[in-house]
This record gives C-alpha cells, sequence and structure tokens, in this order.
C-alpha cells in the first residue's frame, strides 16, 4: 500500500491567540508589544488540580493542547508521541540555575531537577495519557516541529506506525527573551516574540478529516540550486505541479536578519504563488513553525485564507486552497519544505 | 508548638504548591501521604529539602521518613527536637 498522505485527525493549539479554539481566522488578537506571553485557558477544566500542582505553564501547556487533541481525534492511544521542543522547560531551569547558585551547590529542589530537561514535555504527555509507544523529542532549534514532523512521516511511509501525536512546544520567559533579543534572535525590528504550543494527531485513517501531509523535504545549509531541487524532489514525492500549489506559506517575521532567507526561496522559487504569513499573528519563538502548520491546517479545514494572511496580493487572492505549501528554515542553515494536501 | 505547627503547613502549602489550600484544610494529625494530604515520594523528598533548607536536620537515613511524614504534628514535633536553626 502506498502510504504518501498521513491524515491529519485533529489540531488544538495555545498561543499568544485565543486558546483551544481557531479564533484567530475572524478575530485575530493584535499587540503592540514584541513579547507577548501566551494567552492560558482554565486549566482546571483540563487537568487535576493535584496533577496541575508541579506543573509549569509549559507542561500545562502541552499537556492540555495534546489531550485536547487527542480527544478530538477520536484515537485514544496514537502509536507515537514525537515532540519538538527548542528550549524545553526554561522557566524550570531558570528556577533551577537560580536555586544553584543561591543555595551553593546545595539544597536543590529535586521537582525542578526532574523537570528541566527537554524530553520533560514528551515523557509527562505519555505518563498522563497511559501510552507506551514510541516516544521522542526532537530539539533543532527553529526547526523542532519540522523534524518531529519528518519522524512521523517517514515512520508512517515504511509502515512503521499509523497514527502520531506530533507537537512541539516552546515557552519564552522574560529572562530568555531578553538574551535573544540582545543577540538579535528575537523581537528585534518589527518582530513579536510569542510563545507556543501546538498539537497534532496524525492517521493513516481518511475519515473523519480534511487534509493530509502529502511531503515533506528538509536540506541542511541548501545552496539555491539545491532548495530548487529539494522543492522539486518534494512535488515529485507528491505527484503534484508547481500549478498545484495554492500558495505558499512562509515564517516572516518582521525581523530583518531572519526574513533574509525566506524573502530569497520566494525570489529564486515561488515568484508568481501568492505568498502567506502567519508570525504577525502568532509571534516568532522555536516551536513557531508548528503554529504556521496548525494555520495552514485551519486554511484547509474551513476553505479561506483570511485577508490578513496575505504578504501581499499582487498574484490576487486564492480561492478555497487545496495544497499549502510551508517553507520554514532555522538560523539560515536548516530548511523545511511541508506539503499540506486538502483531502 | 501551635506556632510551628502553622509555619509548617504554610511551608507546606508554598514547597508544593498545594494551590487554593489553607492551612486550615491540613487535618494536623492526618497522614500526610496516601490518604489525607495524598503527596507522594517526590512531595516526599521536597520534605526533605524543606527540613534541611529551613531548620538544618539533615535526614540522612531515608527510611525514617515514613516515620516523621506522618503527620503535621508528628513532623512539627521532631523539628523542635533535632532542629539546629
Amino acid at each position: 500500500m502506498k502510504r504518501n498522505s498521513f491524515y491529519i485527525k485533529s489540531t488544538a493549539q495555545i498561543s499568544i491567540q485565543q486558546p483551544l479554539c481557531d479564533d484567530w481566522m475572524e478575530n485575530p488578537v493584535w499587540y503592540d508589544s514584541n513579547y507577548v506571553r501566551s494567552v492560558e485557558p482554565d486549566y482546571k477544566q483540563y487537568i487535576l488540580p493535584l496533577e496541575a500542582r508541579r506543573m509549569t505553564r509549559i507542561m500545562k501547556r502541552s499537556l492540555t493542547t495534546s489531550n485536547v487533541a487527542i480527544k478530538k481525534s477520536g484515537l485514544t492511544l496514537p502509536d507515537a508521541i514525537i515532540t519538538g521542543t527548542g528550549w524545553g522547560c526554561m522557566d524550570n531551569t531558570e528556577q533551577f540555575l537560580d536555586t544553584l547558585c543561591n543555595e551553593g551547590e546545595q539544597l536543590l529542589k529535586p521537582t525542578l531537577f526532574m523537570q528541566s530537561t527537554h524530553n520533560t514535555i514528551s515523557s509527562h504527555i505519555a505518563i498522563n495519557t497511559h501510552n507506551n509507544g514510541y516516544n521522542i523529542t526532537y530539539s533543532h532549534r527553529g526547526t523542532s516541529f519540522d523534524m518531529a514532523l519528518f519522524d512521523a512521516y517517514l515512520q508512517y511511509k515504511s509502515g512503521k506506525l499509523d497514527s502520531a501525536l506530533v507537537g512541539s512546544h516552546d515557552e519564552v520567559t522574560p529572562t530568555s527573551f531578553s538574551f535573544l533579543k540582545k543577540m538579535g534572535l528575537v523581537g528585534c525590528d518589527d518582530e513579536i516574540c510569542g510563545e507556543a504550543s501546538a498539537s497534532v494527531v496524525l492517521s493513516s485513517r481518511t475519515s473523519d478529516t480534511h487534509s493530509a501531509v502529502a511531503a515533506i523535504r528538509i536540506v541542511y545549509k541548501p545552496s539555491a540550486s539545491e532548495i530548487h531541487s529539494a522543492v522539486n524532489q518534494l512535488l515529485a514525492d507528491a505527484e503534484m505541479r508547481m500549478d498545484d500549489i495554492s500558495a505558499v506559506m512562509v515564517g516572516i517575521s518582521g525581523n530583518k536578519n531572519t526574513d533574509k532567507p525566506y524573502h530569497d526561496i520566494v525570489d529564486n522559487c515561488f515568484k508568481d504563488k501568492t505568498i502567506l504569513h502567519y508570525k504577525h499573528v502568532f509571534g516568532e519563538c522555536f516551536s513557531a513553525s508548528a503554529l504556521g502548520f496548525y494555520a495552514a491546517d485551519c486554511c484547509l479545514k474551513y476553505g479561506y485564507v483570511p485577508d490578513f494572511l496575505y504578504v501581499d496580493k499582487s498574484h490576487g487572492m486564492i480561492g478555497p486552497p487545496k495544497n499549502l505549501l510551508l517553507v520554514n528554515h532555522s538560523d539560515g542553515k536548516i530548511f523545511s519544505f511541508v506539503l499540506l494536501r486538502y483531502y | 508548638m501551635d506556632e510551628l505547627i502553622l509555619e509548617l503547613k504554610n511551608e507546606i502549602i508554598e514547597t508544593l504548591n498545594l494551590e487554593d489550600m489553607q492551612p486550615e484544610d491540613i487535618d494536623t494529625d492526618a497522614p500526610l501521604f496516601g490518604e489525607g494530604l495524598g503527596l507522594d515520594s517526590i512531595d516526599a523528598l521536597e520534605l526533605i529539602v524543606l527540613m534541611e533548607k529551613n531548620y538544618g536536620i539533615k535526614l540522612r537515613d531515608a527510611s525514617k521518613g515514613k516515620e516523621i511524614f506522618k503527620s503535621v504534628r508528628v513532623m512539627a514535633d521532631y523539628i523542635e527536637k533535632n532542629r539546629t536553626k
């Protein structure tokens, strides 16, 4: 059986937009600040208070989006939990390091120690959902989600799994924001630094679905011709032509440094295509591409692209999108191309 | 002793993030683990750190913990007898 399309059963997000819903499509929340933290739902509806007491924000967010996505998907036990995170449990890490300094490396709090690693998130989801399947964490800065999705897709294609919970989660604490800003990595120029927690359940089952991952390509330090080649291979994998792509969604955020690779790719490969963006709505962080995936899936699900997602309308507005190509990069080194197909 | 019990309850609430709980919600004589407050093994580690940090008590024999953490009253009694700060 040919397994090219990995069907998207459900998604859930907690971000700087209204959480756990798709309200942003009609009523996006706009911000004037360079740094915005996630809008939190009422976690008491999703997590028992006694369980929640030991969880920091990122753990509550990741568990909630995972549980909501699993519930919506109708699959109680996905074959795998594959998680992306750039910096893991940053808040706990900071608190742990603070304690380390303040207490002279004595009397360290065990909870902070245990929950300051990157793979805390994925293992925590597994424990909570009683899932003993394949569980792994990818930490590849801005392409963490893409790597997690790629792993799920490859394993699906090779028949090793039929379903997966893929998510990417990052928190940006005030301290880490100040460091990243000083380094010119986030919150520069017109960019909004946000936070992201997005979960998606993918399955081989075609019922109750509206879209699928059709192909993925990830390339490292590619030349312009290698990017061309990767896009052509991607289209060949999905048995599509360039004309089949309704629009290209890129990670332009307003930061001149990190936007340049996107402008170069658009100029070299997608001059005649409609270009969309999402980071002005959801903000930038290491897991932002997971929200790009979620936003593209919403466009396919609802059959339209909100006006504010167009970078410009020189190519006119598109009707109900059929296939959307997501382009993401991390530090101008790792480039990912994810093709979503309307089903 | 009553003052120490109240102080201890506040510290337990803060250390273990027992949100929405007040000192009066903790029964002084109820078991801290299992039934009663329903704490677990990670909480036990947090309480060991709390005793050392706040009262200078080093609990070297982990098996003693079961007896010491029986209830807030038992814990307060042990602290009063063994505290170094």
